[in-house]
């Protein structure tokens, strides 16, 4: 059982490293590679296996992005799909017995969450040039200070908001099943259930709202 | 529990190669296939269109083809009802002719009939008569005096008096 909050650490290079976090994110990306390797391994026209589960998030995140970023957007498209099975895929393991999400670490979703905002800034430049800086001061330059604070709240919020659900999540688990006795499954194995669905609805906030915020970077301005 | 240290760069960098490995293993292939699949689906929907309005066109040829057709048929049948009739026509009217024709040959006929035997019975009658004058005369008179009796007699002959042989 775990020991709630003592994460075993390595030294390597004079650098701190959370192991378990490490592995599970390995084992997490083994598993999408996998999944992605065995949805494409034999791709037909008509669809089948696996293949229609990776097709259909495809699909829906290339609606999503569609809708959301415009034209500049179907290059971010592996980005945002990347993000999204990833996610999924480290939320759920969590929920198997002797794992962990890497995303109860965080670590793990502060990363995820400062590389958007990263990108988000990066393809803002690129894209808009002085116009990108000078949203910031707008409606007038005292504003700067609110958007800055917004800025920085993104990554912040994005980060928190999945390492706490996933975090929290686990947590209880244990608790649970510290709390009843084994012949009463039931309160453990309800929040189990809901926990897969947390773990679903939280790689979908966090991909919706990476893209939000990318679209934000990326979308044509029509009013200016 | 919140402690961030150099994970952070390693999930980062992780990330990063997740988001390469998996653009190459899946979303390419899968994001062409999902291109083809709608190409495909284009082409089919405009090759069916395409498919349709020839398949109109050609009914529409077929039909005015067919419409021809009758055209020509009934005008053949038409073409050959006025020749038939035309040719009955002739044939009535060279019958009508061939009858009226033979008609009259056989009236002249009747006619010559009809004279070679008022010839013959004339004859008949002037041999006839000669007896019978002679027999009944029995006096003597020449051969100029005869002619010119019988000829007498015999001009004198005329048709009406055997009106009964018509």
């Amino acid at each position: 059982m775990h020991e709630i909050g003592v994460r075993e650490t390595i030294n390597f290079l004079g650098l701190t490293f959370n192991i378990e976090t490490l592995k599970m994110t390995w084992l997490a990306m083994g598993i999408v590679i996998l999944v992605a390797c065995l949805a494409t391994r034999n791709l037909k026209v008509v669809p089948q296996g696996w293949q229609n589960f990776v097709e259909m998030i495809i699909l829906w995140l290339h609606d999503q992005i569609d809708a959301m970023m415009g034209s500049r957007g179907r290059m971010l498209a592996p980005f945002i799909v990347g993000l999204f099975m990833f996610l999924l895929a480290s939320n759920l393991i969590g929920l198997v017995p002797l794992m962990a999400s890497p995303t109860n670490d965080l670590n793990t979703t502060l990363g995820l969450a400062l590389l958007v905002v990263c990108i988000v800034h990066c393809l803002g430049l690129y894209f808009k040039g002085g116009h990108y800086i000078a949203h910031f001061f707008q409606p007038t330059p005292v504003f700067v200070v609110i958007n800055m604070i917004e800025e920085i709240a993104k990554p912040i919020t994005l980060a928190f908001r999945l390492f706490g659900n996933i975090l929290a999540g686990e947590i209880l688990i244990i608790v649970l099943l510290k709390l009843m006795p084994i012949w009463m499954p039931i309160p453990s194995v309800a929040w189990l259930a809901f926990s897969i669905f947390i773990s679903c609805v939280q790689a979908v906030i966090f991909t919706m709202l990476s893209m939000a915020y990318l679209a934000n970077a990326v979308k044509e301005d029509h009013a200016e | 529990m919140i402690e961030i240290n150099a994970t952070i760069l390693a999930q980062i960098l992780n990330f990063l190669i997740l988001v390469v490995l998996l653009r190459a293993v899946a979303y390419k292939p899968v994001a062409r296939l999902l291109q083809q699949r709608s190409d495909k689906i284009r082409n089919d929907l405009e090759k069916a269109e395409a498919d349709r309005k020839a398949a109109e066109q050609t009914l529409a040829d077929y039909k005015v083809q067919l419409a021809d057709a009758h055209k020509k048929a009934q005008d053949i049948v038409d073409k050959a009802n006025l020749t038939a009739r035309q040719e009955h026509d002739a044939a009535v009217a060279e019958t009508r002719k061939e009858i009226e024709r033979m008609k009259q040959v056989a009236q002249a006929e009747i006619e010559n009939e009809r004279n070679r035997a008022f010839e013959d019975m004339k004859s008949q009658i002037v041999t006839l008569s000669l007896a019978a004058a002679g027999k009944v005369v029995s006096k003597n008179i020449d051969t100029k005096e005869n002619d010119k009796l019988v000829n007498e007699f015999i001009s004198n002959l005329n048709k009406d008096m055997f009106a009964d042989l018509k």
